[in-house]
């Protein structure tokens, strides 16, 4: 019956049979994380393929909402859910990291059903509680490194972490005195009334920031460096490409169906350009490619708040193409850069030895800066379309900062490129078959995706349109009487 | 001397931000790890606070239904069981943060994250094979590396 409960589900209950398992056989150990992804991931695509399009809800237990739990499925969701388990299986740890092998397992799977959860849920409760999952899984992942750097790294992304849910916690505490709800479908219909005020801003702004977190906003990102210079390269590929978008769905959510006001926008505006300027000029002046990615990541993920910022579905389209194009983009930018974290210096040649790696790092950095054909284009070229409109001189001032940070990216990546085709020997280790064959996936994907962009376009715009229609949203998961209409 | 309820609603909430912002502060301006995350718990106790706060009422029961019918009104089940879930959660992540710090401690010998921050930037930049950033090592003026594109196309 509750069709869509199972992926958050089964990785959730895997997780805690994975070291049971390891006792019977290490084999059954070792394939049962990624056996079970892949199902999750198998059932998410057929319930997307059965809906058609249509959002889909769950009530889990019977209990209808708002009083029960309530899982909501529209296509932009479900894009994100599919995303986590099949992202998880992409970057699942290589056998490499033998020691504790099933503890980051279990990790993988209760950050993958957390992250799932996360994507779905409909009610700020749950949004919270999957949110904590996710973060305790996160700071197991990073800290399975086993070096003392990697510790020191994880307590401090755990101590803002915390600060940041504490935030979270006292949004939600106004946002319950306010309206005496927490479901978000009920919260659609009560926020014009109760919650376009001072206090609803200043719950939208704890709200922001307690889940802007693990989106690398502003003012809380200072743990982003050290934790992806520290963490294996394929769970910093996973936290700044996954966890980092499910944290914006959750922003997302709250921006089109409970705060849609412009002061909330504009404070959208203001953070995600100063994460912008700030990341990209860190980038510059990073000397090992680990820390230039993550200040990179900062730099996009800030672009990304700003594409929120813009009112109606142009803004949510430009969003989800930003979006989707780092997905994309930071996963495969962290495994390249598994090989490749020695000082910048170091990889003066590295990219005669591994052609194939040097190649797909040049066409990210292409279409990061967003060179015409590539994806990477389009995305920044509807960001700048949607500000455009707007008459604000911030508006305004944020075109030319991104136009301005677009120079100082392509400063730092081409200075990159230059340096790995220069011509000096160089005995660098060669990359991985695993990481390479992964990267080159991604990178076939982007290539893939310039012919289909019509399609894409329409896709996203279609997305756009069904998320932003608040009433629906409302429909679907308050006047479902019968409990539990998953298909 | 006795006291109205809303007058002890007030001083509960005064209290909850009171705890928040004590903890804020502490956050801000502790530089031991320790201090910083038993200001974190601070901080947790004083949100949790404000969260039954939002919820309760003074004339009604706990919401536990026995199967016989109810004649008084109930306090909000809601925030508490947020107030419970929060508080394990809290709980989990304090014991996690403590763990690691031990584990931090043995490494670097400090607890102190001033100390500890420099530790950690030599520990990368070690690691990473480049010189740290105080050092007399590190590259000098205003570009982070001077890029030796020319001099070792010579070399090569």
């Amino acid at each position: 019956m509750n069709a869509l409960a199972l992926p958050v589900v089964l990785p959730l209950l895997a997780a805690f049979l994975v070291r049971p398992a390891s006792l019977v056989s290490s084999g059954l150990a070792r394939w049962l994380g990624p056996l079970v992804l892949l199902l999750c991931g198998a059932m998410l695509v057929d319930i997307a393929l059965l809906a058609d399009g249509q959002p889909v809800s769950a009530n889990i237990g019977g209990f209808a909402p708002p009083l029960g739990i309530v899982f909501y499925a529209d296509s932009m969701a479900l894009l994100f859910a599919i995303a986590v388990p099949l992202f998880a299986l992409l970057l699942w740890p290589r056998e490499g990291m033998r020691e504790g092998g099933d503890r980051v397992s279990a990790l993988m799977l209760l950050l993958v059903g957390s992250g799932t959860g996360m994507a779905l849920s409909g009610d700020l409760f749950n949004l919270y509680v999957f949110y904590e999952l996710l973060a305790v899984a996160s700071f197991g992942l990073v800290a399975a490194s086993g070096t003392a750097r990697a510790w020191a790294a994880t307590v401090r992304y755990l101590l803002i972490s915390g600060f940041g849910s504490v935030l979270a916690l006292i949004g939600v505490a106004l946002i319950y005195t306010q309206t005496g709800t927490l479901n978000l479908a009920q919260l659609s219909e009560f926020a014009p009334e109760r919650l376009a005020n001072p206090l609803g801003l200043a719950a939208f702004a704890c709200l922001l920031i307690g889940f802007g977190v693990k989106a690398e906003l502003f003012p809380v990102n200072a743990w982003v460096p050290e934790v992806y210079a520290t963490a294996p390269k394929r769970v910093s590929a996973l936290l700044a490409g996954v966890v980092s978008k499910l944290a914006i769905l959750v922003v997302l959510r709250l921006i089109l169906l409970v705060f849609d006001l412009p002061e909330a926008r504009q404070l959208l505006l203001v953070l995600g350009l100063i994460g912008l300027v700030s990341g990209e000029l860190a980038a510059w002046r990073a000397r090992d490619l680990p820390r230039m990615l993550a200040f990179s990541s900062i730099g996009q993920l800030g672009l990304l708040f700003m594409a929120m910022s813009i009112p109606g579905e142009l803004g949510l389209i430009a969003a989800l193409a930003v979006a989707l194009h780092h997905l994309l983009m930071k996963p495969a930018l962290f495994l390249l850069a598994e090989r490749w974290s020695g000082g910048l210096e170091n990889l003066a040649g590295a990219g005669r030895k591994a052609p194939l790696a040097a190649g797909l790092f040049t066409l990210f950095a292409l279409s990061l800066l967003g060179v015409p054909p590539l994806p990477g284009f389009w995305a920044k070229l509807v960001l700048l379309l949607g500000l455009g409109q707007q008459d604000a001189v911030l508006a305004q001032a944020a075109i030319f900062g991104v136009l301005l940070m677009a120079v100082v990216e392509a400063h730092y990546l081409f200075r990159l490129v230059g340096l790995l085709y220069a011509k000096t020997a160089h005995d660098a280790t060669p990359h991985h078959r695993g990481d390479l064959a992964v990267a080159s996936l991604l990178g076939l994907v982007l290539l893939a995706s310039m012919p289909l962009l019509p399609t894409l376009a329409e896709g996203l715009g279609w997305m756009a349109h069904q998320a932003s229609d608040v009433a629906a949203y409302r429909a679907a998961i308050l006047d479902s009487t019968i409990p539990g209409v998953a298909p | 001397m006795t006291m109205n309820p809303p007058d002890l609603i007030t001083i509960l909430i005064v209290g909850g931000i009171g705890l928040v912002a004590i903890g804020a502060v502490g956050m801000a301006v502790s530089r031991h790890l320790l201090r910083l995350v038993l200001a974190l718990a601070l901080a947790e106790a004083g949100v949790n606070l404000l969260l039954v706060l939002a919820g309760y009422r003074w004339d009604a029961v706990a919401p536990i239904l026995t199967g016989a019918a109810v004649t008084r009104p109930m306090v909000d089940p809601v925030p508490q069981a947020l107030v419970l879930t929060a508080i394990v959660i809290g709980v989990g992540v304090q014991a996690l943060a403590v763990a690691l710090m031990i584990r931090v401690r043995e490494a670097y010998g400090t607890l102190d994250i001033r100390e500890l921050k420099t530790r950690v930037e030599q520990d990368i930049c070690g690691a990473a094979g480049i010189a740290p950033p105080e050092s007399a090592n590190a590259p000098g003026g205003s570009q982070p590396y001077p890029v030796p594109v020319t001099t070792s196309r010579e070399s090569a």
